[in-house]
């Protein structure tokens, strides 16, 4: 046995190991936080490694157009920074796209009819012509610049500030609280009976419901809503209500549950059960007041999962409750920020830590009590 | 200490939620080169009270545009109009069909799944006003009726939709700057396209950014580049039996079209990047190069929303500018024009259904959104003057007075062909495959569906 006191090159090395799995987990969480504070543009063009680096990247602008210009000693000037007060130093630059480096920062370089340009290091440039400048196009100014990193919360704001937000935000938590206590409830009970009560038939119902855990939820999609339909006409009400997704979530999250709990509860003494038997407590006594404290850890990790997993669920969503306004969830709604084609980086990493609040807060919230009830069974 | 942390979270997000009105952009009657009688026309229909569902592939900027043509249709007949979107369009409005949940209205990206839905009995033909109407209105009225009419589950003919918005796919777009800056001309002929392309590699450049990279529907550019090429190279016929298999896949005209597209995206000088980039160069990406310095590329075709993924700050007409992919000047085919749209059908029909179907193919319809942004029309009775640019203008007149036009056929082939083994095909070809070898795959693919 390797004691905690004496350091074995076998402690280093699970030290090492769990050192690197850390850092493994995090570095793409932490390549999605660093991107998701990064400016549009840039995050585009290159990977969030280079963010916090200063880089070297060739631009171009676009100069201010003609109807800017003034008279100054005889010759017709354009003038503007090239940053536009973002900091910045420009290294090289040139007027034409085939070849934007030819020339050091500072020179003044003779264009056509006379017309010359001048880039200084701070980014100011100016155009001089002895005629005046025509036409309505405005040159280009080619650059090459160190440009320090650069962060902006603006795609937070963007998400933060998108219409309709904060209704899908209460959507989500209207369809996952029920949905996480619904399918628990109903699991535990399962659990204890399949596991302490002798009844004909037990174990081909466990072998049944484990059978379920096969079965793809995408099948059952058509007939549940059908039969939605059917008893959403008998009632008089739409298909698409929120006690239908509660069900379809309970449905689709109990064979997992059961077959958790069931596992964990059949693995607790059965001394104490019986005693509780002898004692004269009836089952749903030793239910309540023996199982369900001891199972705590179960319970807690399985809210967890189930938590999570209608959290981020879009599909069921997306059929048994619609599109409509009042009726989005949050993954829906950042969906349609995306709009119709995708493609908007920015967004996604951002709402990607908006959404995960929630269940961040869940799981520290019950973590807790997972420890508490891991430590009190061991140490018995 | 949970329960509080959730109500602060509601409060949060409560104080974020913002009411929106949906009010008129212009108000009727005020703007005299809008068609306001057929808005006026409206105003005789009532529907209060009643409630019209529409489902479609619209989302962001193009719901809320959208939603703002809506907003006529609702104030002048007093209907209420729940419009939603989604991205998996495709796959939720065949779950509810099938459910019997499906919307009043239902908004096709691909005329190939309005046809699959129809032959089950889920849409509702449309009355032969309906055609007659579209016939005379809409610019080659004849064949935008053929694109929409589908058999039913007893094989009988029907119409079965109105396009609303099309797109424009034959467009090559460019940066005029830069082409000023190198002395380039815009190519008037596919043998001057060819020219400007090795032109640009003598000169040290690289002519095309192409990029396939679409997540799950990776390839799709390329099939319009093939049936762009096959239109150039073959008569309309051709095109249409190749639709519909009656030329097979496998076909030496189809293949040396395939073969077309190659000589752009298989050679190393030609696409940025080199040929092993293409497939794996992401769609909404690969524009970006034309705006680089230096730039990456000189040129890039792709359909007519593309201008959406350019880098911010680029003004069309300014920094990008288009002009029509050229056909050859020795085939004589005249000038074939390829394009899509989406096709607006009753999943569940009801009063408010038909008459939204009438107002959205009314004029004013058309030159509601026309006036916004991302929208081309076909209807010979919505005023171009309405377009909002330049460049939608062109592409609108483009359009209108195509001499060919024909819809992407890719969406027309079935699901399996043109969502299916013709993407992954094509990037097989541009991986370096053989065009004959992937031709005949597909031919197989399309075998195993009869």
């Amino acid at each position: 046995m390797i004691t905690s006191s004496k350091r074995t090159p076998l402690t280093y090395l699970v030290h090492a190991t769990v050192l690197f799995l850390v850092i493994m987990w995090t570095i793409p969480t932490a390549g999605l936080f660093i991107s998701s504070i990064r400016d549009k543009d840039q995050l585009s063009v290159s990977g969030w490694w280079t963010a916090l680096s200063t880089s070297t990247q060739q631009l171009v602008t676009r100069a201010n157009d003609p109807s800017t210009q003034t008279l100054e000693g005889g010759l017709y000037l354009i003038q503007g920074n090239i940053f536009d007060g973002a900091p910045g130093e420009v290294t090289k630059f040139g007027s034409s796209s085939l070849k934007p480096d030819a020339f050091d920062v500072g020179t003044k370089v003779e264009l056509k009819r006379g017309q010359t340009l001048q880039v200084m290091k701070n980014g100011d440039y100016t155009f001089a012509s002895p005629t005046e400048w025509k036409g309505s196009r405005s040159s280009r100014i080619f650059y090459t610049a160190e440009t320090p990193p650069r962060f902006t919360l603006d795609n937070y704001r963007e998400v933060l500030s998108a219409e309709g937000l904060g209704q899908s935000f209460i959507n989500s938590l209207t369809v996952t609280i029920p949905a996480t206590i619904i399918p628990i409830l109903v699991a535990a009970f399962a659990a204890y009976a399949l596991a302490w009560m002798s009844f004909p038939g037990r174990a081909l119902l466990l072998a049944a419901v484990v059978g379920l855990l096969v079965v793809p939820l995408q099948m059952s999609l058509i007939p549940l809503l059908k039969s939605y339909n059917l008893i959403g006409e008998f009632f008089g009400v739409g298909s698409k209500t929120y006690v239908g997704i509660w069900l379809a979530h309970t449905g689709f999250g109990l064979p997992l549950a059961i077959y958790l709990l069931r596992n964990y509860i059949a693995g607790l003494p059965s001394e104490i059960i019986e005693s509780a038997r002898v004692d004269g407590a009836s089952d749903f006594d030793i239910f309540r007041k023996i199982v369900l404290p001891l199972s705590f850890p179960a319970l807690a990790s399985f809210a967890i999962f189930q938590f999570l997993w209608v959290w981020n669920d879009l599909l069921i969503a997306m059929v048994f409750l619609g599109n409509d306004a009042e009726h989005l969830v949050l993954t829906g709604q950042l969906r349609e920020l995306l709009g119709s084609r995708g493609g908007n980086w920015e967004i996604l990493t951002a709402s990607a830590f908006i959404t995960i609040i929630i269940p961040v807060c869940v799981f520290f919230g019950l973590q807790r009590y997972l420890v508490r009830g891991l430590l009190a069974g061991s140490v018995k | 200490m949970k329960k509080s942390l959730l109500s602060m979270a509601v409060a949060v997000t409560l104080s974020t939620n913002a009411v929106y009105a949906a009010d008129l952009m212009f108000t009727p009657g005020e703007d005299s080169r809008f068609n306001w009688a057929s808005y006026d026309a409206l105003k005789s229909v009532d529907l209060s009270g009643e409630t019209v569902s529409a489902f479609g592939p619209w989302m962001g900027d193009e719901k809320a545009n959208f939603e703002r043509v809506i907003a006529y249709f609702e104030k002048a007949t007093g209907a209420k109009v729940n419009y939603s979107g989604s991205d998996s369009f495709e796959q939720q409005i065949v779950i509810d069909t099938q459910a019997g949940s499906a919307p009043n209205i239902s908004i096709f990206p691909q005329p190939g799944l309005a046809a699959d839905l129809a032959s089950k009995g889920a849409l509702t033909p449309l009355s032969n006003k309906v055609k007659e109407g579209v016939k005379k209105d809409y610019a080659a009225g004849q064949s935008w009726v053929d694109l929409a009419t589908f058999k039913d589950s007893k094989g009988d003919d029907n119409l079965y939709g109105v396009f609303y918005r099309a797109d424009l796919k034959s467009l090559v777009w460019y940066s005029p700057d830069n082409f000023l800056d190198a002395g380039y001309d815009v190519p008037e002929t596919m043998e001057d396209l060819k020219d400007l392309t090795k032109q640009i590699v003598a000169d040290g450049g690289t002519p095309w950014c192409i990029g396939l990279g679409s997540g799950a529907a990776t390839g799709w550019p390329a099939t319009d580049w093939v049936e762009d090429m096959l239109l150039r190279t073959q008569p309309a016929a051709v095109y249409d039996g190749w639709v519909t298999n009656d030329v097979k896949f496998d076909d030496p005209r189809i293949v040396d079209a395939i073969k077309e597209f190659g000589w752009f995206a298989r050679n190393d000088a030609y696409v940025d990047g080199g040929a092993g980039a293409v497939a794996s160069t992401d769609f909404r990406d690969s524009p970006k190069g034309l705006f680089q310095s230096p730039p990456k590329c000189y040129m890039h075709r792709q359909a007519s929303f593309i201008p959406a993924f350019f880098p911010e700050g680029t003004t069309l007409g300014l920094d990008a500018d288009f002009f029509y992919f050229p056909s050859y000047a020795s085939k004589n085919l005249g000038n074939p024009v390829l394009g899509a749209g989406t096709l607006v059908s009753i999943t569940n029909d009801s009063k408010g259904a038909r008459e939204f179907i009438e107002f959205l193919r009314s004029p004013i319809a058309h030159e509601l959104w026309m006036a916004q942004t991302g929208f081309l029309s076909a209807h010979l009775g919505a005023n171009p003057e309405l377009y909002s640019s330049d460049a939608a203008r062109k592409q609108g007149e483009i359009l209108r007075y195509a001499t060919t036009f024909r819809f992407d056929g890719s969406d027309l082939m079935p699901g399996k062909i043109g969502a299916g083994s013709f993407w992954t095909g094509m990037v097989d070809y541009t991986s370096g495959k053989d065009a004959k070898t992937v031709a005949e795959d597909i031919q197989k693919t399309w075998n195993a569906l009869k």
